[in-house]
């Protein structure tokens, strides 16, 4: 079946969302797919309140910011299609959908739109070491989806690997959730996330082992994890032998960063960089987050792997520039809008954690990126 | 570094005080006063609109430290649950002739009660001394991050940040099912890099040798990143294992084709549809 919509939005989450609002509510024909049973991306598994600005919600909860956005969605009269996931990108912007009907049963549909914004987020990366494919070991944003969003608990004993944003906050909520943390290991020498987050858990009693790396997971007769082993790194970055150190736990938690989603841009031949402050491979776009291909735009992690505040942003700065493209707003008026996001945006990468995501967007816009 | 909150994690009462995150000995012994222990600029702003008193300012740029004026605040308390990082406290050093009180966010369950007996724990977690729950404050305007008030010896009133959480199970035995284990520098051929196909280092290593040089090359020898996950897993390690034995940086280690189906899609699905 083919379908025709003006603006067809690949991702529901914060970026998706956001973009979708701001399009549909000046008219503009929105259809959002999204491969989960309920939009809001990530947003749902963020229980912690959030920083920035007033006009980022700051000081709400994100699974409450994903409330607000699922009631302004509805009420801008974006479509959805939940459960449907969109497997490629073809000529004339064409998108192929394997699509969850109302019965239960998958129809594949075509979905053609003037615009598209991919806003699929992005990926976790793993770390391969001895053991890393026995169950209990998993990515931290695994964990936090089962506790925070599936309410299952995936251990009663962690270690969290990575000291970054994530990694400080899934061992937070792990605590929260009665799970006990035996520790916080990085490779680094210094904790890379804020250090409010990482005061949080050392009040909490948990250690950090910095310049420490895993080097080891065991299960037990049934299988499943029972210990892990980290090791000293020597100054190559290597696990210096004899300094070996073994924890019973039953859930080892990866935090070793993220790199965009971005296959559908690719297969598009969108334009790609490698921007290693933002997760490396990504796709290039303008300040209007549109890429080389007219008509395709990107938003969220897809366009470079950040955090929740700047999607919505760049959500947003994508969904007016769309309806300003389909002429549903006034130039003036979309520009102004548009000066304002990124006045916002460019105040939520200031300071030393923010600074390098800063220069790199600054030279992707300025199309400084070496191809 | 050594010693910084870098490496500790909680800044120390030196930071802090350096930082003029301490208010003066004067405006601790005139009652109670917000220690707001934020000392790296990210940003973030909620503390600003919460004091009702015009207390704490960070205007512009957002990443400006909050700085407390501490004869404008009252030690009301309305900060500590706004604070998204749970960095703020309310110190008393005026309770009682021998205690002071600490004000704390709390978000774990169970949540205390007054008249409670606790232990109270400093920035570290260290339990440093005992304690009774003064106050449970949980109003819906704290969006559900409790603020519990204990008293302690007012010794320890600079170093007790919190109290030992009572959901901490008991220690269990040490497990026994296996040794301790002790490291191998070799790098193990039968590590596996690619779950979906079970694909291992020996096998990429032997691919990159016959001379594969992108992530594709080696998808084409092994069928690593051919599984169910598309490589969304193993991709970047293969590429990192391309660059290391090639020295050459990720930059120069392309992606791997993108085609669809980018997620497996089951042949009866194909085959449903009626435009096929």
């Amino acid at each position: 079946m083919l379908v025709n919509r003006q603006v067809a939005i690949i991702g529901g989450g914060p970026a998706g969302l956001t973009a979708a609002i701001e399009a549909a509510k000046v008219g503009a024909q929105v259809l959002i797919i999204d491969e989960n049973a309920r939009p809001g991306g990530q947003l749902f598994k963020q229980i912690h309140k959030f920083f920035g600005s007033k006009a980022h919600n700051a000081g709400v909860r994100g699974m409450d910011i994903g409330l607000n956005l699922l009631k302004e969605t509805e009420e801008s009269g974006a479509e959805t299609w939940l459960n449907s996931t969109v497997i490629g990108l073809y000529e004339g912007n064409r998108l192929s959908v394997v699509r969850t009907m109302e019965d239960g049963s998958k129809k594949i549909h075509t979905v053609q739109a003037e615009k598209i914004l991919i806003a699929t987020g992005s990926q976790e990366n793993t770390i391969n070491f001895d053991g890393w494919t026995i169950p209990g070991v998993m990515g931290a944003g695994c964990a936090q989806t089962m506790i925070n969003v599936n309410r299952v608990m995936p251990g009663t004993k962690a270690l969290m690997v990575g000291s970054g944003n994530v990694g400080l906050m899934v061992s937070y909520q792990m605590l929260q959730a009665g799970i006990d943390v035996l520790g916080v290991v990085e490779a680094a020498p210094k904790i890379s996330g804020y250090n409010v987050h990482a005061a949080k858990i050392c009040r909490a009693g948990v250690p950090f082992y910095l310049r420490h790396t895993i080097i080891h997971a065991e299960a037990d007769e049934s299988g499943t994890l029972c210990r892990a082993t980290i090791a000293a790194l020597d100054e190559k970055w290597n696990p210096s032998p004899n300094t070996e150190q073994s924890f019973d736990v039953n859930l080892v938690c990866i935090a070793a960063g993220l790199r965009p989603l971005a296959k559908l841009a690719q297969m598009y031949g969108v334009e790609h960089g490698f921007i290693p402050e933002l997760g490396g491979w990504m796709p290039l776009h303008d300040e209007n987050m549109e890429t080389n291909i007219q008509g395709i735009y990107v938003a969220g992690d897809t366009a470079g792997v950040e955090e929740a505040n700047t999607a919505m942003d760049e959500g947003r700065l994508a969904g007016i520039s769309i309806a300003q493209s389909l002429q549903l707003l006034p130039d003036q008026e979309a520009e102004q809008c548009k000066a304002e996001i990124r006045a916002r945006l460019e105040s939520l990468r200031l300071g030393p954690f923010g600074e390098r995501r800063l220069q790199a967007k600054n030279r992707i816009v300025k199309k400084e990126v070496q191809l | 570094m050594k010693g910084t909150i870098l490496e500790n994690g909680y800044p120390s009462i030196e930071e802090l005080k350096n930082a003029h995150r301490f208010p003066s000995e004067e405006r601790f012994q005139k009652g109670p006063v917000a220690v707001i222990e934020c000392l790296q600029p990210i940003p973030c702003n909620p503390c600003e609109n919460a004091c009702r008193f015009g207390a704490i300012l960070v205007g512009e740029p957002i990443i400006n430290l909050p700085e407390l004026q501490e004869e404008k605040c009252t030690g009301c308390g309305m900060c500590v649950a706004s604070c998204s990082g749970l960095a703020i406290f309310i110190v008393d050093k005026t309770y009682s002739a021998t205690e002071a009180t600490i004000s704390f966010p709390y978000e774990y369950l169970p949540l205390p009660v007054k008249g409670q007996a606790i232990k109270a724990v400093n920035r570290a977690g260290e339990v440093v001394c005992d304690g009774t729950v003064t106050r449970v404050m949980n109003v819906k305007q704290n969006d559900h991050t409790p603020v519990v008030t204990i008293a302690i010896p007012k010794e320890f009133s600079d170093d007790v940040r919190s109290m030992q959480r009572l959901n901490v199970a008991p220690a269990e035995k040490d497990h026994e099912c296996c040794a301790d284990y002790t490291y191998d520098p070799a790098d193990p051929d039968d590590l596996i890099v690619c779950r979906c196909e079970e694909v291992t280092v020996g096998d990429i290593r032997k691919a990159i040798a016959e001379g594969a040089d992108t992530i594709t090359g080696v998808k084409r020898r092994t069928r690593a990143g051919m599984g169910l996950c598309q490589g969304r897993t193993c991709s970047k390690t293969v590429s990192k294992m391309i660059a290391d034995a090639k020295h050459l940086s990720g930059d120069k280690i392309p992606l791997d084709t993108a085609r669809p189906p980018v997620k497996p899609v089951p042949f009866s699905v194909l085959a449903g549809d009626e435009d096929i």
